[in-house]
C-alpha cells in the first residue's frame, strides 16, 4: 500500500486525477512515475474526443493505471469520448506505483492542474494538512482531518456511510473556495480546478522538506516498510497547523 | 581407606547459594511460535538458590529456586490477517456548472509490519528435585547436583503482562497506517485474541524452560591423583594419594546430611 501523500503531482491509492476535454480532437498521453513527465517523448495512449450532441450532459470515463514489473500501464489504450466529457485516472489497486499523467499537449497533465480538471485525495491519517501550489502560486488551503469517533459497530457504520460524502474545493484563478475544510479520516476532498496558470495541490510539509523534486521523493512499494521521511507523524500533526500557508498562520496565531 | 565428610542442610544451603550465585546470567536467542506468528526473541535468565531440603537417599530438593528472566521479541504481522481488507464506497461530488464526478472505489490491502515488543522481565519460583551423581570425569572426580525432570513453569501473570505489551507495541504502528485508525480497536483486539494467553505461554515456555531443565551444578571436584605431602628430601619422597571411588548420598539420621565417602589408596 502506498503512503498517503497529499500531492496532485503523484497519484497513488486513494487519489484520482480528472480532466475534462472540451474540444474535439485526439489527445495523446502517457502515464509515468511522478516527476517523469518532463522527460517523456512517447505518448502511447489516446483520448479521442468526438463531437457532442447538443445539450448532452457530461459523461465520465475512468482509466485505471496498473503496474507490471515496475512499468505503468493504462487499462484503455484508446478511449473514445465526446466533447465535454471527463476522464478520470486512478490506480487500479494498492500495488500500482504512484504515477502522473502527462499529456502531449500542455493543457493536460496531472503534474500541473490548469483548466477543467481536478485532483481527489482520500486522507488516511488525522491531522491538519496545509497545502499550497508547489509551482510558487498563491493557491493554498487547509484540510483538517479528525479521527472519527468510534463507539462500537454503530460508529464504524456511521463512519463508512460518511466516507461517501466528499468535500469539494473549487479553485478558480488561483483562489481556493473554501480554503479550509473539515473532514474525517478516510474522507475524500475533490479539488476542482476551473482555470488558471497551472497549479498543484501539495502538502506544505512536503515542500518544506524539499519535495519540489518529486522524482526522488516519492515512495514505491518499499514505502510499506519505510515511511516517507517527509510525511509527518499523525501525532505531531494533530492539533497544530504546521504549514506556512495563510490559513495556517492564522490558525497558529 | 575411606574418608567420609558430611554437611547438614544449612551448610548445603550455603554451598548451593555460592554455587548458584556464581553462575553467569544465561542468554539465548532464536525463533519461536507466538500463536500463529513466528517471533524472533532474545532472552536471559539469572538463577538464585532457594531453600535446600535433603531427602534420603539421593534427592536435593530446592524450594523457591528463583529464575529472573527477561525476554524481548519481534514478529511480522500481516495486518490483513487480523483486519479484513477494506474497500471504500464510491465517492461522488457535484461540481457546479459541470456535473457529477465520481472517483473509483479503492480497496485497501493492509500491509505487513514488524511489531517489536521491548524487553520484559519477570521471575519464577520453582521447586525442583535434584539428584546427586559422583563420577570420574577425565583426571578428576566430580560430584554434580542435577535437576530431575523438567519442572512445570507457570507464566500466568507474565503472559497477561506480555499481551498488554504486545498491544502497546502494536498500537502506534497500526495508528500510522493510513485509513487503519478507525479499525484500531478491532485490530488490537483481534491481534490479542489471535495470540491469546496460550500463544504467549507457548512462546515463553520453550524459551525459559531450557534455562532450568538440564540444570547441573558442580559441588565437588578433586583430581583423582594428587600430591598430599611434598617431598622433604632425597630419602623422603612426596606422598601421592589416589582417589579410587567417590560416593555421595543423603543420609537421614537425627538430621538430614549430604554425605560424601571417598575411597583412597
Amino acid at each position: 500500500m502506498h503512503s498517503n501523500v497529499l500531492d496532485s503531482r503523484s497519484i497513488g491509492l486513494g487519489d484520482a486525477f480528472g480532466q475534462r476535454f472540451m474540444k474535439e480532437g485526439t489527445y495523446r498521453y502517457n502515464v509515468v512515475r511522478p516527476g517523469g513527465g518532463q522527460m517523456v517523448d512517447e505518448f502511447p495512449y489516446e483520448i479521442v474526443v468526438g463531437r457532442a450532441a447538443a445539450d448532452r450532459e457530461m459523461h465520465q470515463e475512468t482509466v485505471l493505471v496498473a503496474s507490471k514489473e515496475r512499468r505503468l500501464t493504462a487499462d484503455n489504450e484508446r478511449l473514445q469520448i465526446q466533447a465535454g466529457d471527463l476522464v478520470v485516472w486512478a490506480p487500479a489497486n494498492g500495488e500500482a506505483l504512484r504515477f502522473e499523467v502527462t499529456g502531449e499537449k500542455d493543457f493536460f497533465g496531472s503534474s500541473t492542474l490548469k483548466n477543467e480538471c481536478g485532483y481527489s485525495h482520500a486522507f488516511g491519517l488525522p491531522g491538519d494538512y496545509a497545502w499550497r501550489d508547489a509551482n510558487g502560486g498563491t493557491t493554498r488551503g487547509v484540510v483538517r482531518v479528525k479521527a472519527p469517533k468510534m463507539d462500537g459497530p454503530a460508529g464504524i457504520e456511521r463512519w463508512k456511510r460518511n466516507l461517501a460524502n466528499a468535500q469539494l474545493v473549487m479553485i478558480n484563478n488561483g483562489k481556493a473556495e473554501p480554503a479550509e475544510v473539515d473532514i474525517e479520516v478516510g474522507q475524500t476532498v475533490y479539488f476542482a480546478v476551473v482555470n488558471g496558470d497551472g497549479i498543484t495541490v501539495t502538502d506544505d510539509q512536503l515542500l518544506e522538506a524539499g519535495g519540489h523534486d518529486i522524482g526522488t521523493k516519492y515512495d514505491d512499494a518499499k514505502s510499506q516498510t519505510k515511511p516517507m521521511p517527509t510525511k509527518p507523524k499523525p501525532t505531531k500533526r494533530t492539533g497544530a497547523t504546521r504549514g506556512t500557508g495563510k490559513a495556517a498562520k492564522k490558525k497558529a496565531t | 581407606m575411606d574418608i567420609t565428610a558430611a554437611i547438614d542442610e544449612p551448610a548445603a544451603d550455603r554451598l548451593l547459594d555460592a554455587v548458584v550465585g556464581s553462575l553467569p546470567v544465561q542468554t539465548a536467542s532464536g525463533t519461536g511460535s507466538l500463536g500463529p506468528f513466528s517471533a524472533s526473541y532474545s532472552a536471559s535468565a539469572a538463577l538464585t538458590n532457594g531453600n535446600v531440603d535433603l531427602i534420603a537417599p539421593s534427592t536435593v530438593r530446592i524450594a523457591g529456586f528463583r529464575v529472573d528472566w527477561t525476554v524481548g521479541f519481534s514478529f511480522s504481522l500481516d495486518i490483513s490477517s487480523i483486519i479484513p481488507d477494506f474497500c471504500f464506497p464510491q465517492v461522488c461530488v457535484n461540481i457546479p456548472c459541470v456535473g457529477r464526478v465520481c472517483t473509483p472505489a479503492p480497496c485497501i490491502n493492509w500491509p505487513t509490519r514488524t511489531i517489536t515488543v521491548p524487553t520484559i522481565g519477570d521471575f519464577l519460583n520453582v521447586t525442583a528435585d535434584f539428584g546427586l551423581s559422583a563420577a570420574r570425569v577425565g583426571p578428576d572426580w566430580e560430584i554434580d547436583v542435577t535437576i530431575q525432570g523438567v519442572p512445570n513453569l507457570q507464566f500466568g501473570a507474565a503472559s497477561a503482562l506480555i499481551l498488554a505489551a504486545i498491544a502497546a507495541a502494536a498500537t502506534p504502528i497500526l495508528l500510522a497506517i493510513p485509513f487503519l485508525g478507525p479499525f484500531l480497536a478491532i485490530g488490537v483486539a483481534a491481534l490479542l485474541a489471535t495470540i491469546g494467553i496460550a500463544g504467549v505461554t507457548g512462546l515463553l515456555g520453550p524459551i525459559i524452560t531450557p534455562f532450568v531443565s538440564g540444570l547441573s551444578f558442580n559441588v565437588y571436584k578433586q583430581p583423582a591423583n594428587f600430591e598430599a605431602i611434598p617431598a622433604a628430601g632425597v630419602n623422603d619422597p612426596a606422598v601421592f594419594i589416589s582417589i579410587d571411588d567417590v560416593q555421595a548420598q543423603i543420609q537421614s539420621t537425627d538430621e538430614d546430611e549430604l554425605v560424601v565417602t571417598v575411597d583412597v589408596s
